[in-house]
């Protein structure tokens, strides 16, 4: 009996030991498993609402160009030159996009149709970005564990699903390059950091191909190739070198370099620009770090190594720093551009490049964005960091310097508070798990004190005295107490995200909705129905003047040429078509025939208070065309200072084109139940010319709500 | 013959000290000469870094982070590039008085300087809130001190998210409850 109950003893035990751990690979899995549901889903709540449409205004150029991929292959799409945007000027396609959001969708649906699912190119565009996002929780998770824990992964997997600032630019139907990118980036610095973490080649390969991807989908893999040597500059000051961080970095930099000048629009800026040369610069001092490694190993006297030490320094300080003025001063090395300077001097766009501070979204951060997009992630940001900072490793120090670059980024420009949203969400779940583990742990500890106190002997007695002695009072209620409070601000983050996201992020800027007097939704297709005109009413070459806000969705919707759209490559170009909106009518139709224009299409919020209209947008383009041309001068169009459009506005004002075409039988409309005809329901005035008259131009259609007018140009009159 | 050898080794150098000083053409370096370098020395220097340069500690370096993050998130890039008021002001429409209003209304993406720096001392207190809460569940500390910390942690956390919702409902009228 003896030895058969000792031989049973182990399997009970043996079982539940494996028990346990199925169990929390069970419980991982399927938390795993539904925030990648819940990061899918979350970003519905357009395609329910309206229906599986592109609705911004820059992603209808991607999905026009990711249709030409489909049709026409890659190799046309490479050298593809489209005379539909830009005209007279035209515009190399391949040379001037980042392919990978547009090759990512193509492959996608030929993997569907291979599947024999018999999807529209225009489905895969829509959920694209939802679909990356979901992803992106997965590499989130990874992340988390490798600089913390699984369980701060699975938390910053759970934040990162549904956290705002990420959600404004990966809703479904927002096929832009930046839902494709932040996987990619987050991939990027996960592989880098486990290749440093691990010494290996294999993950050194991986980030160098993550960084390949960043590069081919968005310009902020510029925000990569900083950050990274930045970090291992840190390393190097703070004494942390070593053969594996020489390893990571070196196969990183060099193949991930080679692999992004394969990006026609990267090319050779990845060794001549400025933005670059920081991370050339710390390649090379990384090579003089192994070098003076090494000659330090072979030396074996400390004085004779110092002194060449000094001189090595000297020499590399000399040819680096005679190297970049070369560079600089001979033009090989570019100075780095408007955009990348703005971050760095944050008043520089506002003096000198108003096309940059006249998007809204360059706009610097005020308090309330943070709030709005990142809620009580606000409070455990810089709890995450002292927990970092209490356990310092190769990989915390990573993450806190991406959370404190990105967030100063991001307090630069608005737009950047995506890709703040990663590092925020992963240090905010360091701080959640520590602090939860924490709680949790005092609860376990007080339960397993009065079975220490049972103990008979003398010694366990007083060992339990102690640990008694060492408990705070009421320790177990507070610790509960605590961890259902953490809880309930947990659950407000998840609140608020999803009423941010159905509030904020899933209106379309292409179909406009409103609360009726009932309280019901009122729907405003105008742009569409302006567009669907354009395409079926005005001949196949015909050319179409608006602001570049505008310019994609007529190539792709309406299907004609336009002067400029939004990718703003060409400054004065955009400031030919500000001008003529600004000048009187008889200058515009000189600029006009000189463009060749045929129709002209305003954008007009008067009567549904539409504010994002091409009236509030006006003296962005007096500035545009006046920073090109001295001729058009802001204060002419002001009153003291001041933008009016009723009877007090300046008489330019009253007479420029713009005005006239948005305000043409505005006169005679009644708006508002009490207000006088021509009452502006977007400024709140009547406006000051209600009897327009147009001589040069005359009005071809204006949508349902008014808010797309479209103006055919007269030809040229015969002269005798 | 050892005598006649000095004798033409003191020749020999003799003029080439000569040829030394006449050789120079540049003026300036016979004036230099004379004016001041024939009763100043160049003092002997050597430049040492101090033996106790050391890297500041981690906390020291997160406590510099903090004050920089209450700098961010407080707005303060806006408030360097918009140039907003400290506070706004808004006309009563009955009586047409001026009163001074703390919050920018509409508008999620503006702020007042007050304001800014109000909500980022909330989110700094949270944070400080939770550090505390870490701090309370250290073992070596004496237990007075632990409660101290505890206690003073979830206040701090409870009215920097009660403050902070208080915010951002003035900001947005319509957030939801």
């Amino acid at each position: 009996m003896a030895p058969s109950a000792l031989a049973s003893l182990p399997a009970p035990l043996r079982s539940l030991r494996l028990k346990t751990k199925q169990q929390e690979l069970l419980l991982r899995v399927s938390a795993l498993a539904l925030i990648y549901v819940l990061a899918f889903a979350v970003r519905l709540f357009s395609v329910l609402r309206y229906e599986s449409m592109i609705h911004e205004f820059d992603p209808y150029f991607n999905y026009r160009t990711t249709l030409f991929l489909t049709e026409n292959g890659f190799s046309e799409f490479w050298n593809w030159f489209d005379s539909e945007s830009w005209y007279p000027l035209g515009r190399v396609v391949g040379g001037t996009l980042f392919p990978g959001l547009m090759v990512t969708a193509a492959l996608l649906h030929r993997l569907l149709r291979a599947l024999s699912l018999a999807v529209h190119i225009r489905e895969v565009c829509v959920l694209t970005a939802p679909f990356f996002a979901a992803n992106t929780t997965l590499v989130a998770y990874a992340f988390g564990r490798e600089i913390w824990d699984s369980g701060a992964g699975l938390v910053a997997a759970a934040l990162i699903a549904t956290v705002p600032g990420y959600i404004s630019r990966s809703v479904a139907g927002s096929y832009d390059n930046e839902g494709v990118a932040i996987f990619a980036l987050l991939l990027t610095f996960y592989f880098f950091v486990r290749a440093v973490n691990t010494g290996s080649l294999a993950w050194a390969l991986a980030s160098a191909f993550g960084y390949f991807y960043m590069v081919s989908a968005w310009g902020g893999y510029v925000f990569i190739i900083n950050l990274v040597p930045l970090y291992v500059l840190v390393l190097l000051v703070t004494g942390r070198y070593s053969q594996r961080l020489y390893v990571a970095y070196n196969c990183m930099y060099v193949l991930g370099m080679l692999l992004a000048m394969q990006i026609r629009f990267v090319g050779f800026q990845h060794v001549q620009s400025g933005e670059h040369m920081a991370a050339m610069g710390v390649f090379f001092l990384l090579q003089v770090f192994f070098f003076l490694d090494w000659v330090k190993y072979l030396l074996n006297d400390a004085r004779l190594f110092k002194s060449f030490l000094r001189i090595t320094l000297t020499c590399v300080i000399t040819v680096g720093t005679l190297a970049l003025g070369i560079g600089t001063a001979s033009g090989y090395i570019s100075p780095w551009t408007g955009r990348f300077y703005s971050l760095l001097d944050p008043t520089y766009a506002k003096d000198h490049i108003p096309i940059i501070a006249s998007v809204s979204e360059h706009q610097p951060t005020a308090w309330s964005s943070f709030m709005f997009d990142f809620h009580i992630l606000l409070f455990l940001f810089p709890a995450g960091l002292y927990f970092c900072f209490k356990r310092l490793s190769d990989a915390t120090i990573f993450i806190v310097m991406y959370g404190l670059t990105s967030m100063y980024f991001a307090g630069v420009m608005v737009r950047l508070i995506l890709v703040a949203a990663p590092a925020v969400c992963l240090i905010s779940a360091i701080a959640a798990s520590a602090t939860i583990k924490n709680l949790t742990t005092l609860i376990r500890t007080k339960s397993r004190s009065p079975q220490t106190t049972s103990g008979k002997t003398t010694g366990s007695k007083s060992a339990a005295k102690g640990v008694v002695d060492q408990s705070l009072p009421f320790q177990h209620n507070a610790a509960i107490g605590l961890l259902l409070g953490a809880f309930y601000l947990l659950s407000r983050y998840a609140i608020h995200c999803t009423w941010v996201t159905s509030e904020a992020y899933s209106s379309p800027s292409i179909v406009l909705a409103a609360r009726g007097h009932n309280g019901g939704r009122v729907i405003f297709d105008d742009y569409r129905e302006a567009y669907y005109w354009l395409r079926q009413n005005t001949p196949p070459d015909a050319k179409i003047m608006s602001w570049w806000d505008y310019g994609y969705q007529i190539t792709a919707m309406g299907n004609r040429t336009v002067i400029v759209d939004n990718n703003t490559w060409n400054n004065t170009h955009i400031a030919t078509v500000g001008r003529a909106m600004s000048s009187y009518e008889d200058e515009a139709y000189e600029i006009m025939q000189s463009l060749d224009v045929n129709y002209v299409l305003v954008v007009f919020g008067g009567v549904t208070g539409y504010s994002s209209d091409d009236i509030n947008k006006f003296l962005w383009m007096v500035r545009i065309g006046g920073g090109v041309f001295p001729v058009i001068k802001e204060p002419d169009y002001l009153v003291n200072g001041e933008y009016r459009i009723d009877k007090g506005a300046a008489p330019k004002m009253l007479n420029c084109l713009m005005y006239k075409l948005c305000y043409y039988r505005f006169g005679e409309l009644t708006t508002e139940y009490g207000k006088p005809p021509g009452y502006d329901r977007v400024r709140g005035v009547e406006i000051g010319n209600k009897d327009i008259k147009l001589e040069y131009l005359e009005e071809a259609f204006t949508t349902s709500n008014w808010i797309v007018r479209i103006y055919k140009v007269k030809p040229p009159k015969n002269r005798s | 013959m050892a005598p006649r050898s000095d004798h033409a080794g003191g020749s020999a150098a003799a003029p080439v000290a000569t040829q030394a000083h006449f050789d120079s053409m540049d003026p300036l370096f016979h004036v230099l000469r004379v004016l001041p370098f024939s009763f100043l020395r160049p003092p002997r220097t050597r430049l040492r870094l101090p033996s106790n340069l050391a890297l500041p500690s981690p906390m020291t370096v997160f406590s510099l982070i903090l004050l920089t993050y209450f700098a961010v998130v407080s707005g303060l890039v806006y408030d360097v590039i918009v140039e907003p008021p400290g506070i706004g002001s808004a006309q009563d429409p009955g009586t047409g008085a001026v009163r001074p209003v703390v919050f920018l209304p509409g508008r999620v993406n503006g702020q007042y300087i007050i304001e800014g720096l109000s909500s980022g001392f909330m989110f700094v207190l949270g944070g400080v809130g939770i550090i505390l809460l870490d701090l309370a569940v250290d073992r070596t500390r004496p237990r007075s001190l632990r409660a101290s910390f505890g206690s003073a942690g979830a206040v701090a956390v409870l009215i920097a998210y009660a403050m902070a919702m208080l915010f951002l409902r003035i900001k947005i009228p319509g957030y939801l409850w």
